[in-house]
């Protein structure tokens, strides 16, 4: 019996006229890895958007291992156990690749601005405890960010690095749920299938349920456990892959209506 | 990549790291090498050399006057190291910043002076103006919830201009349902006869003792944020001051860090202004509007944004220089070294310096020849220019009897000749440099240097100008991206 990390009840979000998430119920379990799938402006990153906080509910409820976040700050949901990633990068540019992961892990430290100016012993084990976890997220990602990179700036990363730094920052927040918008986007083959594999080693070592948005259909087949695609806010598919790659209903929303009837 | 690779050198190894440190070690040379063997000092070393040479300074029989422009110094780099918690590091632009000092300043000249005919122990009033003037900060914080940018900027710049204007009309407060107005803050004239801080029976009466009761403080912070720097509080601070929405994502409580970045400047800025009323012994409203925080606003960026030796610099600078400055020996030193490095640091081949530098000297020649030939009335320019230049400038610049009226004309032109030479083409701007430069150094020596007062400002606003245009990220700072 595998337990539920997360959990959506018929959640409604409207702006204005326009629905973006219409009544949607899904969950996903622990350790499982759930793509999201759908065209342009079908509701995806208001999904993640709903989830971390940055938009209240207009009715349903959000579940985190039986808890309610619905309503909480991003900070909030974020220390409960869930951190992202975004779809257009948002790293702290002028900060180094280390001072990135190490700010994440505000929420999980304790130390007050006079352990820092007294350099009491909770404050030294604190940043002595940070720095072997900016190695170990990092070790992730093989030593390209590691030796000199960890004190260079994020901007003088490139594209697919300033991705992994992300990725490498949304672990050392301490969340156990990690939702990934797009971590293939603009990415060449081979480093579309380094994320692939890296999504698989997430949860296969470290225990992390994922939920991933994403275009790109091999990273799709590649990682998913289950896939759900969404059209206007609304669930059209839900199952393996395959069975979603192939239902008339999704081929419809990607292509326009009489194209499944066509093949 | 093919898969060969990967598999030689493991997922994600890279040769350039691994040479990283050949590069760095490898020698440099001329100003770079002198960096590199200054960042290799230990600390301790690079910053007890400035310290030791700051203590000194008094026991080198220092006069009054420098020891005021340190005091000036300390308690303006108390400001800047405040501001920088705000602006610097959270990036709130915060332009009611001063009222904070001015309300510091006035709080403690109302609790120890004869304006309300309160006295109170110096230990007591200076904890009470740190925490008022701190609940000001975090009352000025509140708005930086939703708004930012240019919008928070408005909001406090009203906050500051709010406190100048209660200030000067307060001398007739007329509190609700009492007959008479009262007297708050002396009005235009201020608050005279404050008392001086005296701490377990030691008063701080002399110049002396508020120098080194500054050195004291301005070590004690510098130290503090320095350890804030790289803490768990300072890397919230400087992370929500790049991307708000993405720190707030990474389980940093935003609201709860502006306002105590907010909070925590404002009472350094209160301390800085008790201390100041207590070395003025009185307090003027005049001393806490905007021009002053303009300069420490230039002080921040001239430094570097966020680098704690760039905001002590920046401090030196904007503090020391308009006084150096006051001599027109120094200035004129300082003019003609920024004027010949600025067009060495252009100017990439020795050729066109060549051009330009003996261009320059020739026409300077020419011109004094041909006017002297002419008769032109003439004042001797060797009785005008003093200092340690004077015998090479005096008999190369010709300095007409009417200084003011030629001055002016030459000032006209040379403004004119700068902007159009800014939209020449490059081989004509060149062809154009050396009387551009002769005209710059005439222009100095005949009519600016009659005016220092003038002069300083328009000189440092050039300075600043240059740097700004050569190094955006202060003297010190990093260089920083917004968006890429």
């Amino acid at each position: 019996m595998t337990t539920t990390a997360l959990e959506l009840t018929s959640v409604t979000k409207t702006f204005g006229g326009l629905v973006s998430l219409d009544a949607l119920s899904l969950s996903v379990q622990e350790r499982e890895v759930l793509s999201v799938i759908g065209p342009n402006g079908a509701g995806k990153t208001t999904f993640f958007n709903i989830i971390t906080g940055v938009y209240q509910p207009d009715s349903g409820d959000v579940l985190l291992y039986g808890r309610s976040i619905a309503g909480m700050t991003p900070d909030r949901v974020a220390r409960m156990g869930v951190a992202r990633t975004f779809q257009n990068v948002r790293l702290f540019l002028n900060l180094t690749v280390r001072e990135n992961i190490t700010a994440a892990m505000y929420g999980r430290t304790k130390s007050n601005l006079l352990d820092t100016l007294l350099g009491t012993p909770r404050a030294r084990r604190e940043s002595r405890e940070n720095e072997e976890r900016v190695l170990d997220a990092l070790s992730f990602f093989g030593t390209r960010l590691q030796g000199y990179r960890l004190d260079q700036p994020a901007y003088s990363l490139s594209y697919a690095n300033r991705r992994r730094l992300e990725i490498a920052r949304a672990m050392a927040t301490g969340a156990r749920v990690l939702l990934l918008d797009e971590p293939a986007a603009g990415m060449n083959p081979a480093e579309t299938h380094e994320i692939t594999e890296i999504i698989g080693r997430l949860r296969a070592e470290r225990d992390y349920t994922i939920v991933v948005i994403e275009h790109d259909m091999h990273v799709v087949e590649g990682v998913s456990d289950r896939v759900i695609a969404l059209d206007h806010g609304v669930k059209i598919a839900e199952g393996s892959f395959d069975s979603v790659a192939t239902d008339p209903s999704v081929i419809e929303a990607y292509l326009g209506r009489g194209s499944a009837a066509k093949k | 990549m093919s898969e060969q690779d990967q598999a030689g050198r493991g997922i994600g190894t890279d040769e350039w790291v691994a040479q990283h440190e050949d590069r760095v070690g490898a020698p440099q040379t001329g100003m770079a090498r002198v960096a590199q063997q200054w960042t290799r000092l230990p600390g301790l070393v690079r910053w007890g050399i400035p310290l030791v040479i700051f203590l000194s300074v008094p026991f080198i029989g220092s006069s009054d006057y420098i020891l005021r422009i340190g005091i000036n110094l300390g308690l303006f780099v108390l400001l800047a190291l405040g501001l920088n918690l705000v602006v610097g590091y959270s990036g709130l632009l915060d332009l009611g910043f001063v009222a904070f000092y001015g309300f510091g300043a006035y709080a403690y000249a109302m609790l120890s002076s004869e304006q309300f005919g309160v006295h109170l122990n110096s230990i007591v009033a200076l904890l009470l103006v740190i925490g008022t003037t701190a609940s000001f900060g975090f009352i000025l914080g509140l708005p930086s919830r939703r708004l930012t940018g240019d919008y928070l900027a408005i909001a406090t710049l009203f906050f500051g201009q709010m406190f100048a204007v209660f200030v000067v009309s307060s001398d007739e407060f007329q509190f609700p349902g009492m007959s008479d107005p009262v007297d708050l803050t002396g009005g235009a004239n201020g608050i005279t006869q404050v008392d001086q801080i005296s701490v377990f029976g030691f008063t701080f009466e002399t110049n002396l003792s508020y120098y080194l009761l500054l050195v004291v403080l301005v070590v004690f912070f510098t130290v503090a944020t320095k350890r804030i720097h790289f803490s768990r509080h300072g890397l919230a601070w400087r992370s929500l001051g790049e991307d708000t929405v993405a720190a707030q994502h990474m389980t940093i409580p935003t609201v709860r860090l502006k306002l105590l970045a907010f909070t925590i400047g404002a009472g350094v800025a209160g301390l800085a202004g008790a201390i100041f009323a207590s070395v003025q012994q009185g307090v003027y409203p005049s001393e806490f509007m905007l021009p002053l925080l303009i300069t420490i606003y230039a002080a921040l960026i001239l430094g570097g944004l966020g680098s704690i030796p760039g905001i002590l610099l920046g401090a030196f600078i904007m503090v020391v220089l308009p006084e150096v400055l006051r001599f027109p020996d120094y200035s004129n030193g300082i003019f003609l070294a920024v004027l010949i490095i600025a067009v060495i640091a252009t100017v990439k081949s020795w050729k066109v310096l060549l051009w330009a530098f003996g261009g320059m000297i020739v026409i300077g020649f020419l011109v004094n020849g041909i006017l002297l030939a002419l008769q032109v009335p003439y004042l001797a320019a060797k009785e005008w220019i003093t200092g340690p230049l004077a015998p090479v400038l005096g008999s190369w610049v010709f300095m007409p009897d009417n200084r003011v009226l030629y001055g002016n004309i030459a000032f006209v032109a040379l403004v004119g000749l700068a902007a159009w030479m800014s939209i020449m083409r490059r081989r004509t701007r060149i062809i154009v440099l050396p009387l551009a430069l002769w005209l710059a150094i005439w222009t100095w020596e005949v009519r600016l240097l009659l005016e220092p007062s003038v002069t300083r400002q328009l000189l440092i606003g050039a300075l600043l100008i240059v740097l700004m245009a050569s190094r955006p990220q202060g003297l010190l700072g990093k260089p920083r991206v917004e968006v890429l």
